[in-house]
């Protein structure tokens, strides 16, 4: 376990000078090389079991105050794949802990967004915009990142982004051009018809317009995908789809992925149980965007997180309730992982908050604003004035890429 | 006589101008609204060929009985999960088809699969065949509003059930009899854990050795799921005040609502069971108020108060102006229907009406996008056809993101124009245009005659000459399909 104080290094004498200043420094020098570089939000809706997908079975109080969820350690049947000694993946996870190996995995444990209720509605919307409180901003993160990207990034890019779903995200909403792409039964219109309507829209409506015309460009893109099928499937199909737009040197170089299904609040336990099928697809989703982004993949990073945690304890119905804190995943070539970021609050009853949550010691938006500014080189004043306004106190992890 | 208020009448508050409709209400678009907000005296033939509430309810449990899990209720959530992963070389074979072994999977689809289709096409023709399409909105509206989902796989053949037999019975009634009967059904109860939900001091939890075994371990505390839903989604609004420790005291207080298995129900139901054994005892604050009633009044008490709460009558009334209005709601429209809903102790006719009385949703600009199957309702209506089976209707559906009965999660499908109209959704609209369309290559018909009859003086001219200008009739169609004019309301 690295100790999140350790991993933050200069956070003391940081603090001490304007916030972003100094952060600043070494991506204005990468700036001009980050064309290259593609970025994946996976977004786990529900509320991920953090303390199942990464148990921390080292923790002496882990057995008890998970009776009845808490996974046997590593070596015994089913039980945990070890990382530090102090965490394990969820066995479910073999190939993500294959990565975690290969020094392409970091996972992130007690962490949270600033959201400190319990609705996911809430709680996913908090995540989405960025904002500091529920609903203060109508469009996404994600999006107004991406008009700060540098030149080098957005020259000859129609969409900055794309997200893999029917109806458009809130995380990937707002004023930069996106896309957005999904698998389909039904015969294309012909390209006549495409351009008239087309015509119709530009003198009638320009929103229709626009999602026309971005939608016609992402289906030329997706020619050939295969529709998907259901449940893991599907999460499969949608993140080999998203390798393909990313793979597109003129594609797209954000992609953003939803997966449904996390809210665990019964059965979740044992082999058949929800939350093993879910980190089942995730594992075959992720190695499906590795395989498909190929010699991408060194360049890439991917962001998997959920809008808070799960109760410490099991509920009355062999599952968890709506907690806080939870963990959080960063993978891909790009990334400098085989290690695990936290600064742990521990299992005991004192240590817990609320009483009954994992207390959140780390700030999500340490991990976003880190992935933005070292990974995708954006401007660190951009990212505080206006990716996250109000969230100068979470301040960007250092060192989680491979070049920066 | 106004035909730009008919228009308004039937597509900003219906399903969509039928050729002919705008002609008929252009007397009186406010009254011919006003006349429909009479509760039902009889379901449409469309739903009542659906079976009722209590034989749905027991289809689970009869499916894992047919695949050999009998006695083993308890692993309904395994022989779903098994039924998605059907393809690990874990998942069993349990039934045979002509000698075949059939997968849990597809088991799962072949039991349930017809009657889940039933219940969307009965659902879809009642809107299309409706004489009362202000109703069939707000019945929409409300079953949007508790949100029951086939996403949870245990409540397939009951969620279409619910929206009748709960949500239109109590459409025009008062909303506390629909959260009361939304809280007493078998969807709801399932579908956010309450059945299995029990008191942490009640006899249960003392004595678990009155469950049978495989209920044991599922049936081990509270369980807040409906609690906070029922404070945050069905009543008071988010962040309206309430705190973790009112959630945890609703959900203690409605602890033992639940369901009947198939085997000790009485015949023809009901299925709601209050398990007196399951229920918290003692008197509960909530809100600051005290519960001292026991047993199942108390809780009929606590949502009677939630139901008649001033918070509640401003989050309804922002969520009924979202939805017929714009998604900025105007606060003047808001104000005044949350004072209709609280004057008159939360009846849905007088809150209704005061929308109906609204200026604000009188205004000739659409402000708001058909969700996909309001857009495809209105498709059938204005051109009197295709007839779409239950299957189509899934799989069209689906592809536009909105699979029938199967919202993404509690809080329903969302209102607003930027989660309708992403680039896939507005591709997917111009494919179904497209491909509709193309069958009535060889049809006698004059596409801008039907745009007119479901527009009426919503038709822009520019939209017009394109679809005069077409290069077929086939080809107008379509473009009036896909026109902002068709796709807005």
């Amino acid at each position: 376990m690295i100790d999140r104080r350790q991993c933050l290094g200069g956070l003391g004498l940081a603090g001490l000078t304007a916030a972003g200043a100094l952060a600043g420094l070494p991506s204005v020098a990468f700036a001009a090389a980050e064309t290259d570089h593609r970025l994946v939000v996976v977004l786990l809706r529900g509320a991920m079991d953090g303390l199942s997908a990464a148990p921390p079975f080292g923790d002496p109080d882990y057995e008890r105050a998970r009776t009845g969820l808490a996974l046997p350690p590593p070596g015994a049947a089913g039980g945990a794949l070890d990382l530090d000694g102090h965490f394990g993946l969820n066995p479910a996870l073999a190939r993500l802990h294959a990565r975690y190996g290969r020094g392409e995995l970091a996972v992130f444990h007690a962490i949270a967004s600033p959201y400190r209720d319990r609705s996911h509605f809430d709680g996913q919307n908090l995540l989405e915009t960025g904002s500091t409180r529920p609903y203060g901003l109508a469009d996404g993160w994600l999006n107004r990142a991406l008009e700060g990207l540098p030149g080098s990034a957005r020259e000859g890019r129609k969409e900055l982004g794309v997200a893999l779903a029917p109806a458009m995200p809130l995380m990937l909403r707002g004023p930069a051009a996106v896309t957005s792409w999904s698998p389909s039964v039904l015969p294309g219109p012909s390209p006549d018809l495409v351009a008239r309507v087309k015509r119709l829209y530009a003198q009638t409506d320009p929103k229709l317009l626009a999602a026309l015309t971005s939608a016609a460009e992402a289906n030329a893109a997706a020619s050939g995908m295969a529709p998907g099928g259901a449940g893991g499937d599907a999460f499969v199909a949608l993140m080999t789809a998203a390798a393909r737009f990313l793979a597109d040197p003129d594609g797209p170089c954000v992609a953003m992925v939803d997966s449904a299904g996390w809210d665990t609040h019964a059965n979740q336990v044992g082999p058949y149980g929800v939350l093993h099928r879910n980190l089942l697809a995730l594992d075959a989703g992720l190695e499906a965007l590795a395989a498909g982004l190929g010699p991408r993949w060194p360049q890439t990073a991917v962001l998997v997180m959920t809008e808070f945690g799960r109760t410490v304890a099991m509920n009355g119905t062999a599952g968890s309730d709506h907690g806080t804190a939870g963990a959080a995943f960063l993978v891909g070539g790009a990334v400098a992982g085989g290690r695990v970021v936290a600064d742990w609050p521990g299992l005991k009853p004192a240590g817990l908050y609320a009483g009954r949550d994992l207390a959140p010691t780390a700030d999500l938006r340490s991990l976003l604003k880190a992935a933005l500014r070292d990974h995708m080189g954006v401007d660190p004043g951009h990212i505080e004035r206006t990716v996250f306004p109000g969230g100068g106190e979470a301040r960007a992890f250092d060192a989680l890429f491979r070049r920066a | 006589m106004s035909l730009e208020l008919a228009a308004i009448a039937a597509n900003r508050f219906g399903l969509g101008a039928r050729p002919g409709d705008l002609a008929a209400i252009a007397g009186d678009p406010r009254g011919w609204l006003l006349a429909q907000l009479r509760p039902e005296t009889g379901l449409p033939a469309t739903l009542r060929a659906l079976p009722s509430t209590a034989q749905a309810a027991g289809e689970f449990t009869r499916w894992l009985t047919s695949i050999g899990l009998t006695g083993k209720a308890g692993k309904a959530g395994e022989a779903v999960a098994l039924s998605r992963d059907a393809r690990k070389p874990d998942a069993m074979a349990v039934t045979t088809d002509g000698g075949q072994p059939l997968s849990v999977e597809k088991s799962y689809v072949r039991y349930f699969w017809p009657a889940y289709a039933a219940g969307v096409e009965a659902r879809f023709q009642t809107g299309v065949a409706s004489e009362r399409p202000f109703f069939e909105r707000l019945s929409r509206f409300w079953a949007n509003h508790f949100t029951v989902s086939a996403a949870k796989a245990d409540i397939i053949a009951l969620t279409p059930l619910f929206e009748r037999d709960v949500v239109r019975a109590h459409v025009c009634g008062r909303f506390e009899d629909m959260l009361l009967a939304s809280c007493h059904h078998p969807a709801m109860l399932i579908y956010l854990d309450n059945y299995l939900s029990i008191g942490p001091r009640s006899f249960l939890a003392g004595h678990p050795g009155f469950l049978p075994p495989y209920l044991r371990e599922r049936m081990k505390g509270l369980n807040e799921n409906l609690g906070r839903e029922i404070l945050e989604l069905h009543t008071l609004g988010v962040r309206s005040g309430y705190t973790q420790a009112d959630v945890t005291t609703l959900s203690k207080i409605i602890t033992g609502w639940s369901v009947h298995g198939p085997r000790d129900m009485p015949p023809g139901g009901p299925v709601f069971h209050f398990i007196n054994a399951a229920h918290e005892p003692g008197a509960q604050t909530l809100l600051g108020r005290i519960y001292e009633a026991q047993g199942e009044e108390q809780g009929v008490s606590a949502l009677t108060d939630l139901a008649r709460h001033p918070a509640t009558a401003r989050h309804l009334a922002t969520k009924l102006a979202r939805s017929f209005i714009a998604d900025d709601p105007p606060p003047a429209a808001v104000d005044r229907i949350a004072a209709a809903f609280q004057r008159s102790g939360g009846d849905l006719v007088q809150t209704a009406t005061a929308l109906v009385e609204s200026p604000e949703a009188w205004t000739p600009r659409p402000a708001k996008i058909k969700p996909p199957e309001d857009y495809l309702l209105s498709t059938v209506r204005a051109l009197g056809g295709p007839p779409l089976s239950g299957l189509q209707l899934i799989a069209l559906l689906d592809r536009m993101g909105q699979r029938p009965f199967w919202a993404p999660g509690p809080d329903g499908w969302p209102d607003v124009e930027d989660s309708w109209i992403g680039a896939d959704a507005v591709w997917k609209r111009v494919e179904w245009a497209s491909t509709l369309a193309g069958g009535y290559a060889a049809a006698n018909i004059d596409p801008a005659r039907i745009a007119d009859a479901a527009l009426g003086p919503q038709l822009g001219e520019t939209t017009r000459q394109a679809i005069r200008g077409a290069d077929s009739p086939a080809q107008g169609l379509a473009l009036f399909l896909v026109s902002a004019e068709f796709q807005r309301r």
